[in-house]
């Protein structure tokens, strides 16, 4: 990529390209906390700082990046957000860092991370790198988002810990099964079958 | 040569890379190490106040906690084991165990006559939410409030619909495993408790 | 606690590793070589033997590394790095190793190694053998377990997924969509076994 059309990396990484609809990438990490939307929001948070920072870094680092060690060289970066948003978790939001226990570290492994580096950041400009990283990152967090809601307001009547008007009231009788892992891979099918018919339709 | 092309150059590369990465590690844990140490400090603390009902108020500021947890909380160590306590001897006994997906912490307050119970509170626990976690809410916790030990010592957990006595608490519906494990928690850090104080 | 007691606690743990605490339908690791290999039961065979293998010893070896190293230096914030550095270099040693002495073997496994690398559940484990604190022997049985459990669902999945009609299912959910709600009605089968420890 030579100049950059932001719009298009922007609609890339929302749409076209999503990671979790189209790449199937990096789910394992993240289904495990959609039970609750604010858990969801601080994992997505951190998961868009270190993608975008590290396609950053490892943008920024192309040239002198011995291509043998390249691997070694991302996971490094990787692993160095991913410490420091543990670190400050752990002593500015205890709670949250409870609630997400050892899901913070396994952003390290997502396979969004690793994937974007290889995929744009190792051969192209810091900016785009950024860019790039910063909507797939954003794309992920807006499907997750929705399961997340999904599973929150229909298995525990509340959105972001505040009650719903009717799903918190006797008259709903709480979908169980939305807050325990059987939930999360019924409505990320749901949602992918819906994205990738619309996508089809698209084609057509 | 240009630096690139030499062959340690990979190596190096690494060292300088990881010196750096470790620099930044270590200067932030540093950075919030003493934040850490306080959270972990004010989070035992409000647990032990929340059932020692005498000192306890609502909403008590971080600093409030401090300040009443330095003044009216004495400490006990017997057999590597803390126990808070006041000055009507009403105790906070430590329960820890573990849960369904991870340790359960918390405490569990008794007033002088050894028998009656005046609360409980929970400052780690991880589990399932809207189920397991349960029992960090009010409405679960409010239950222990005045119940009393069975003659053995030992509370039990019942299920929903059945009757309780005085001993009884009625566990977590589609909790199953949590409950049992809580119970089992409590009932092993009150035996533990009675046999280190009777000496 | 002595010996007696963590035999108990590990055969318990091990267990519950397999059916009530699974991995992949349980705690949503190691999904994404689950969703792409599960095609074929005698690649997903290999990758699961593998993954069991490997994630049993990575377990001992974190561990030992975690409390023999890292705490009495009071560097236990470094895991992360150190655990995937030994992972890496674990499966790089097995795969020279493999190569060398078992031809055989190599043809089965080989290829699937270094996709364990970035397999988060081995890292899984590794990080909550930390967060439960559990023994060396009750790691090892968790990180066997673990590696079991996962291989009993990919197998399942796989010889589910070799059987379906690809005709019969709508477009837009074929390929990742049917897996994903296969993996669900798996995870709510397993559910069923939460009763049982």
């Amino acid at each position: 990529m030579n100049g950059y059309n932001h719009k298009k990396i922007l609609i890339d990484g929302l749409w076209t390209n999503n990671p979790i609809f189209c790449q199937v990438l990096g789910i394992c990490s993240t289904l495990a906390v959609t039970n609750l939307v604010l858990n969801t929001l601080v994992m997505c948070a951190a998961l868009i700082f270190t993608v975008s920072l590290s396609a950053f870094s490892v943008a920024a680092l192309r040239h002198f990046t011995p291509k043998n060690i390249r691997m070694m060289v991302e996971t490094l970066i990787i692993a160095l957000y991913v410490i420091i948003i543990d670190i400050l978790l752990k002593a500015y939001w205890p709670e949250m860092s409870q609630n997400l226990g050892p899901y913070v570290g396994l952003v390290i492994t997502n396979c969004i991370v690793m994937g974007r580096c290889e995929a744009c950041a190792i051969s192209n400009s810091p900016k785009i790198a950024l860019l790039d990283g910063f909507y797939n990152a954003l794309g992920y967090t807006f499907i997750l988002f929705l399961i997340s809601s999904i599973r929150e307001i229909l298995g525990m009547g509340t959105f972001a810990g505040i009650p719903m008007p009717f799903f918190s009231t006797p008259y709903w009788d709480k979908w169980i099964i939305m807050v325990m892992p059987p939930g999360a891979f019924f409505v990320l099918a749901m949602i992918v079958w819906l994205m990738r018919s619309i996508q089809l339709k698209k084609i057509k | 040569m240009k630096i690139i092309d030499l062959k340690i150059y990979p190596v190096i590369y690494i060292f300088i890379l990881m010196f750096i990465a470790s620099s930044i590690i270590i200067g932030a844990a540093k950075f919030t190490e003493k934040n850490v140490k306080m959270n972990e400090k004010i989070a035992i603390g409000k647990s032990v106040i929340q059932v020692l009902p005498e000192i306890y108020k609502k909403n008590m500021t971080n600093a409030e906690i401090h300040k009443v947890f330095n003044e009216k909380v004495k400490k006990a160590n017997i057999h590597n084991t803390y126990y808070y306590f006041t000055e009507n001897q009403s105790y906070a006994i430590p329960i820890e165990g573990k849960g369904f997906w991870a340790p359960i912490k918390g405490f569990i307050g008794i007033e002088q006559d050894k028998k009656t119970i005046s609360g409980i509170s929970f400052y780690e626990q991880n589990e399932t939410p809207g189920l397991g976690a349960e029992i960090m809410k009010e409405n679960f916790r409010r239950q222990f409030n005045g119940k009393k030990l069975s003659a053995d010592g030992k509370i039990n957990f019942k299920r929903k619909g059945e009757k309780l006595s005085e001993h009884d608490i009625e566990a977590i519906t589609g909790a199953t495993q949590t409950s049992t494990r809580l119970e089992k928690i409590i009932n092993n850090s009150i035996k533990e408790w009675l046999k280190n104080i009777s000496n | 606690m002595d010996i007696q007691n963590q035999f108990w606690q590990a055969l318990i743990v091990c267990i519950s590793a397999i059916f009530t605490q699974n991995m992949v339908l349980s705690y949503f690791l190691g999904l994404c070589p689950f969703l792409g290999v599960s095609r074929e039961v005698k690649s997903s065979f290999g990758l699961g033997i593998a993954v069991i293998f490997v994630m049993t010893f990575t377990v001992a070896i974190n561990w030992l590394v975690y409390h023999k190293i890292l705490i009495p230096l009071g560097l236990h914030f470094f895991r992360f790095i150190i655990f995937i550095i030994v992972i890496a270099a674990f499966v790089q040693i097995i795969e020279m190793l493999i190569e060398r002495f078992s031809p055989t073997l190599y043809q089965i496994l080989g290829v699937f190694l270094p996709l364990i690398t970035v397999n988060c559940a081995i890292l899984g484990a590794c990080l909550f053998m930390v967060i439960r604190d559990y023994s060396f022997i009750v790691s090892v049985a968790y990180g066997f377990g673990s590696g079991l459990g996962w291989f009993i669902a990919i197998m399942a999945m796989a010889g589910i997924r070799q059987r379906l009609d690809a005709k019969k299912i709508p477009q837009g959910l074929q390929g990742p969509g049917i897996s994903l709600i296969i993996a669900g009605i798996m995870a709510l089968a397993f559910v069923g076994f939460t009763g049982v420890l």
